[in-house]
């Protein structure tokens, strides 16, 4: 390590292992949820950022406990929407997703369904498309290797395998299996993540992961409007260079911004989700683009516009999920329910009419 | 459906809206194509920092899990960590610059989502690339058997001149192998288009894949008008590698 250290551990050997004296040394190879550090993790950054956000995340779990009072129940009022935009701590998430996403009322009424989803007989091209991807799920997160125990692996094969059967219509789409994943670690429950699941595709979303993809497309037609209206000049770029949407923003719409942003942005993004609904992802969107508009405008060809897209999506303004939280209802300006449900339909019909 | 007639009437009859920059054209300055690569009057710097004369879009393609990232992860960084791939989602790109005879060759190499529904969204990309390397896995049978809808798929949506490359990957893995190397010959051979065997996780013929396409479209824009035809399949033949002997 430095040679500060080096000089003194070589007198006091013991020291070096209670004081740590760098952040590298102080904070853990790998995170809360498993995911382990990269290389090149900026544990500097990491060690400052955090500082202030635990003093954020200990005010808010004080919060959280008083407005639940041990309660198994969440309310739908301005309060709480403005508690859920600040953070649901995170052992609060799977009963506040639960509630506010209205899977557990759905849980409560079908009482053994999950169960009796996985004692079917199984559709075996399902579980084939299942099973080439659960050894490429999240292989950087120490409880889905082979080795641990338990493996999450086989909770993530019950959950895509039971939604499948569940929803005939979609099936299995890849970006599921992560969606699955984030579920599975957050809730450390599969029955749990199912009804989940069963809340973000079957109501929260529009159609992302059914055969046509529809939704997708359209969803990604819609921030090209938006984008349109609120930042012209990218996406004049964009016409420009005849780069399409889904090109630099599928990844965003499909794995809802896993492994786009750092972890606990996307947690804080899904609290959103859960209880607001899906626009929250055209409000991420926006803000990343806007944020960055000037580093997007430098762009000199599409895969300049392609790498900027990437680079948009790192660094501290991503990094400080309370802060950029903050942003993504503020920068990007109002932006109503009804704007976003017609310009769904239009682009939708356009998608439909050139399709056919 | 033969690919054969696709194939054919290949060479110089490129249409103007896929035809590279050569030395011919170098008069402008910076072309800039919907597709965008990148044409410049030479010497160019890619994105990645690296000076190149000519830019060619390739794709990877073919069912989900058969290697295509790790074929590419391979061919880029010369590296294979197993188990550290995740399934790919959508579309994405990578660059590498390639010394072909001389000629500083970038291609700029798509890799895209094998899960049938996201043809729909990634075959938009197909018009205007200028190969596709088409992968199944040895130890799969159904990604082979699927070749013949792949090919019907490039057929509506490529460019008819499209350079096209059948590879079998996964030849590593010679306990679970069920395709045989002459099923892959034959079939290839059936659709008039050149094949081989590779191994992301060994290496074996993932350079020559590239470097393959690389030379035939680098042939094709550069070529003399009396200078013979580049035999892709010809030369992959005598510089391919089999699988655990030292077939030349």
């Amino acid at each position: 390590m430095d040679t500060r250290n080096g000089t003194r551990s070589s007198n006091q050997p013991q020291l070096r292992i209670n004081v740590p004296s760098s952040a590298r040394e102080r904070a853990a190879s790998v995170d809360p949820y498993g995911f382990e550090r990269s290389e090149d993790f900026d544990y500097e950054s990491y060690e400052e950022l955090m500082s202030e956000y635990l003093a954020v995340l200990t005010r808010r779990s004080i919060k959280w406990s008083k407005l639940l009072q041990g309660k198994r129940r969440v309310d739908r009022n301005l309060r709480v929407k403005r508690f859920v935009r600040k953070g649901v701590p995170n052992e609060h998430r799977p009963l506040v997703w639960m509630e506010s996403s209205g899977a557990q009322d759905r849980m409560e009424r079908n009482p053994g369904y999950y169960h009796s989803l996985l004692d079917q007989q199984h559709d075996p091209k399902l579980v084939e498309s299942i099973r080439t991807d659960l050894h490429r799920t999240f292989p950087d997160n120490v409880h889905f290797r082979r080795s641990a125990d338990p493996c999450l692996q086989s909770a993530l094969y019950n959950v895509l395998v039971a939604y499948g059967h569940h929803n005939k219509a979609v099936g299995y789409c890849q970006g599921m299996n992560f969606i699955a994943g984030y579920l599975i670690i957050i809730s450390k429950d599969e029955e749990t993540s199912f009804w989940l699941m069963e809340a973000l595709l079957g109501r929260i979303l529009p159609d992302y992961y059914g055969p046509a993809m529809l939704g997708l497309k359209a969803d990604q037609e819609v921030l090209g409007e938006l984008v349109r209206l609120k930042v012209p000049a990218v996406w004049r770029l964009m016409q420009d260079h005849g780069v399409m949407w889904s090109l630099v923003v599928s990844r965003w719409f499909i794995c809802l911004f896993i492994d786009v942003l750092p972890v606990e942005t996307v947690l804080r993004v899904w609290d959103c989700l859960f209880y607001e609904g899906s626009k929250i992802l055209f409000r991420v969107a926006l803000t990343l683009i806007r944020h960055h508009q000037d580093l997007i405008l430098q762009a000199q060809n599409l895969p300049d516009v392609c790498e900027r897209f990437k680079r948009i999506t790192r660094g501290a303004f991503v990094h400080d999920c309370h802060a950029f939280m903050q942003a993504i209802f503020l920068d990007p300006g109002s932006l109503s329910k009804s704007t976003v449900a017609k310009l769904r339909e239009s682009c939708r019909a356009r998608i439909v009419a050139g399709e056919s | 459906m033969s690919r054969k007639k696709a194939v054919k009437g290949k060479g110089s009859s490129n249409s103007p809206s896929s035809s590279p920059i050569s030395d011919k054209e170098k008069g402008k300055k910076v072309l800039t194509q919907s597709n965008g690569v990148v044409y410049p009057s030479r010497p160019s710097l890619s994105n990645s920092g690296e000076f190149y004369d000519i830019a060619f879009k390739v794709m990877l393609v073919g069912d989900s899990g058969v290697g295509k990232t790790c074929l590419l992860v391979r061919f880029k960084d010369g590296a294979f960590l197993a188990g550290s791939f995740i399934s790919t989602v959508g579309i994405d790109f990578r660059n590498k610059v390639l010394n072909i005879d001389g000629v500083r060759v970038k291609l700029q190499i798509w890799d895209t989502a094998g899960q049938e529904r996201f043809r729909s969204v990634t075959h938009a990309y197909y018009r205007d690339a200028h190969a596709l390397l088409l992968l199944y896995d040895v130890t799969n049978k159904a990604s082979f058997d699927n070749i013949q809808a792949w090919l019907t798929e490039i057929n509506e949506f490529a460019q008819q001149n499209v350079v096209i490359m059948l590879l079998g990957n996964k030849a590593d893995a010679t306990h679970e192998r069920v395709v045989k190397r002459e099923e892959g010959e034959k079939l290839a051979k059936e659709y008039g288009v050149p094949f081989m065997e590779t191994s992301a996780k060994s290496g074996l013929n993932v350079e020559l894949s590239f470097t393959a396409v690389a030379k035939d479209l680098k042939h094709k824009e550069m070529k003399e008008p009396n200078e013979p035809k580049f035999q892709l399949q010809e030369f992959v033949n005598k510089e391919m590698k089999g699988v655990g002997c030292c077939r030349s």
